[in-house]
């Protein structure tokens, strides 16, 4: 009975936060130089962009249980999100606001709004299938890693780049060692190995299904696998999305939690 | 009469700490044991590792059965982590789903209730919190909170209860995050379907606990059993320090007493030192010299552990009744707690034949080690010698 708030508590943060991936800015490249930065940053603004919404559905793969989520949110800047579910019925309409480190719930079963407490903000979701680093995703890998080409070549039935990211000393990240596989020609993401400090595989994020979504071509199929639970991941698929959209201020505001 | 009445005081001191520190100890253990944790528990292999709501004891209605029928009692407890909210405020905790008839009947934490009341035996979404988890949410009797879970089936639990009662201390871990509901309302939120995780078996000392481990064991096979000894290492290790420091601290005393007693017992050899060369002269065996001596110092501690045992059961039964209020040495609230079980300030002392018989015996036992040394000198002297000595 000696115990600590962890990862169930974290878990259920995450159901909340999972969002919080696609975040800011700026469009694909224009002209592609076989340039590892270019695919770094590539790979970084994928999902960003001034503001966005859309629709996506998230399977959820346990042990214990499997579930689908459908969630439609609203982002914009670094820092606000929306969320919504619409399905499954019991949680319909359970609503997150976040404003910087604020994160507020709506629950409709109960009709009320509580906020989390900040610091379940800076955990880490051990026990869930992404990390605190995923879900509010403020880092830059060019920035946090010196990086190195390490592969071009056929690998997998396809023409593939593979760039091997250290972390610098004093960055402020958690892996030991990233490895982030692209294809050739448009530097769009096919998978990313994740290392803990001790050079062992900790988990793998696949994207697939890579087709036009917003105005942009996008894999619209991310999966997580955790390496320690290899019959468990989370999936997330993007049904729409928009990029680049005038959102009214009051789209994040604690009154349109509600709605 | 200086070594009568300093043996005296020395057992009356050792009967009365004896009966402090054993006042202690089993004060210790029966508040943690009594109050939550119980003698014994069961839980499922692993369970205590991770505490994931999908490690379940299986079939507890059987073994609470095979343990009844040896008259043997406890509760079954379900746990579940979740936040919970009020107002602006919100923060973690452990939900705990409780049969309310059965904790009152076998555990004390029920009636430790600082403010409000426990659950009543019918499930009314009602919770009764830890007291810092109470402050931390700023809640009173009657508040209303919100309950965010992760269920079982990995949807979101949520519903909203009522406060009905803020626990008093009961060791930093139940202060901090115990929310207790009634076990129902555990199973609704958490969509549980009577998961059970622990079960808690207390006998308030009826069975030792070997004896409980072994049957516990035999009626719940592919199960963790463990003990409070288990449970709670750290107690376990206190208690057995207690124990090996009120050894020790006799030993010291013992020591003074013997010196004390070989003292006098010189002295009054050598003062009659000529008695004892005409005893030899007239053919008294040396044996029976030593034994008059070691009878002699017999008879002195016979009366000082009398004298002494009187004061000490009347400093005992005072320690018993009245008690040592250590409050006065507290700052603050005067909320004691050890390795995280609360502790009650008045420190009170029991009375048992251990603590009362061991060290008077031990100290006729000393007297007499300790008289040996003069009375091997009285029986072996030389008659002669010792009649011209002046």
């Amino acid at each position: 009975m000696q115990l600590n708030i962890g990862s169930s508590i974290k878990r259920i943060v995450l159901l909340w936060l999972l969002l919080f991936f696609m975040v800011p800015v700026s469009p694909c490249p224009a002209k592609q130089t076989l340039n590892a930065r270019k695919i770094l940053d590539r790979v970084d603004d994928l999902f960003r962009g001034k503001s966005s919404k859309g629709i996506m559905t998230m399977k959820i793969v346990t042990v214990h249980w499997t579930r689908t989520l459908k969630v439609e949110w609203w982002s914009e800047g670094k820092d606000k999100s929306l969320m919504r579910i619409l399905a499954p019925k019991k949680e319909k309409g359970t609503a997150t606001l976040r404003v910087g480190n604020d994160i507020w719930n709506y629950l409709p079963k109960v009709n009320r709004i509580i906020k989390l407490p900040s610091s379940m903000m800076s955990a880490s979701w051990m026990g869930s299938h992404f990390t605190n680093d995923d879900l509010v995703k403020e880092s830059r890998m060019a920035e946090d890693y010196t990086f190195e080409l390490t592969f071009r070549g056929k690998r997998d039935k396809g023409e593939i780049l593979e760039v091997t990211c250290l972390p610098k000393p004093d960055a402020p990240v958690v892996w030991g060692k990233v490895l982030v596989v692209v294809r050739s020609g448009d530097y769009l993401p096919l998978k990313i190995l994740y290392y803990d400090e001790e050079m062992k595989l900790v988990r793998t994020m696949y994207f697939s299904d890579i087709g036009p979504l917003g105005n942009r071509t996008l894999p619209r199929i991310m999966r997580i696998v955790p390496e320690d639970k290899p019959h468990e991941m989370t999936e997330i698929t993007y049904e729409k999305m928009t990029f680049d959209l005038a959102l009214p201020a009051r789209t994040f505001s604690i009154r349109s939690l509600r709605r | 009469m200086i070594t009568v009445a300093a043996i005296s005081l020395n057992v009356a001191v050792l009967i009365a700490s004896y009966g402090l520190m054993d006042g202690m100890v089993k004060h210790l253990i029966s508040n943690v044991t009594n109050m939550v944790t119980g003698e014994v528990q069961i839980h499922a292999p692993r369970y205590l590792v991770d505490h994931s709501m999908y490690k379940v004891v299986k079939n507890p209605t059987g073994i609470m059965e095979r343990l009844g029928s040896r008259s043997i009692y406890g509760v079954a407890r379900s746990y579940g982590y979740g936040l919970v909210a009020c107002g602006n405020k919100s923060a973690g905790a452990l939900f705990w789903g409780v049969d309310p008839a059965m904790e009152k009947k076998y555990f004390d934490l029920a009636e430790h209730v600082a403010t409000g009341r426990y659950l009543g035996s019918v499930p009314r979404k009602e919770i009764v919190v830890g007291r810092k988890l109470a402050r931390s949410l700023n809640v009173k009797i009657g508040s209303e909170v919100v309950l965010v879970v992760q269920a079982a089936d990995g949807s979101l639990g949520n519903d909203l209860f009522t406060v009905r009662g803020i626990l008093k201390a009961a060791g930093d871990r139940i202060d901090r995050d115990a929310a207790i509901m009634h076990c129902q309302d555990f199973e609704e939120l958490f969509v549980s379907g009577g998961r059970i995780h622990e079960i808690a078996l207390n006998t308030r000392g009826a069975v030792s606990l070997a004896a409980l481990e072994q049957l516990a064991a035999a009626a719940a096979p592919g199960t963790d059993v463990k003990s409070w000894r288990q449970l709670m290492p750290a107690l376990s290790d206190m208690v057995n320090f207690f124990d090996a420091g009120m050894w020790l601290f006799g030993m010291i005393f013992f020591l003074a007493a013997a010196l004390g007693v070989m003292n006098t017992m010189l002295m009054s050899t050598f003062e009659r030192i000529r008695e004892f060369g005409i005893l030899k002269a007239i053919g008294t065996s040396p044996w029976r010299i030593l034994g008059d001596v070691a009878a002699e110092s017999f008879a002195l501690s016979l009366v000082s552990t009398v004298i002494g045992g009187i004061i000490g059961i009347g400093l005992s039964l005072f320690f018993m009744h009245k008690g040592l209020d250590t409050s006065i040495f507290i700052p603050g609230d005067a909320a004691v707690s050890v390795s995280g079980i609360a502790f009650d300030p008045v420190w009170r002392a029991t009375i048992s034949l251990k603590t009362i018989l061991s060290p008077i015996l031990m100290m006729w036992f000393i007297s007499l080690i300790a008289s040996l040394y003069p009375a091997a000198i009285a029986a072996r002297l030389d008659p002669v010698k010792a009649m011209a000595r002046v």
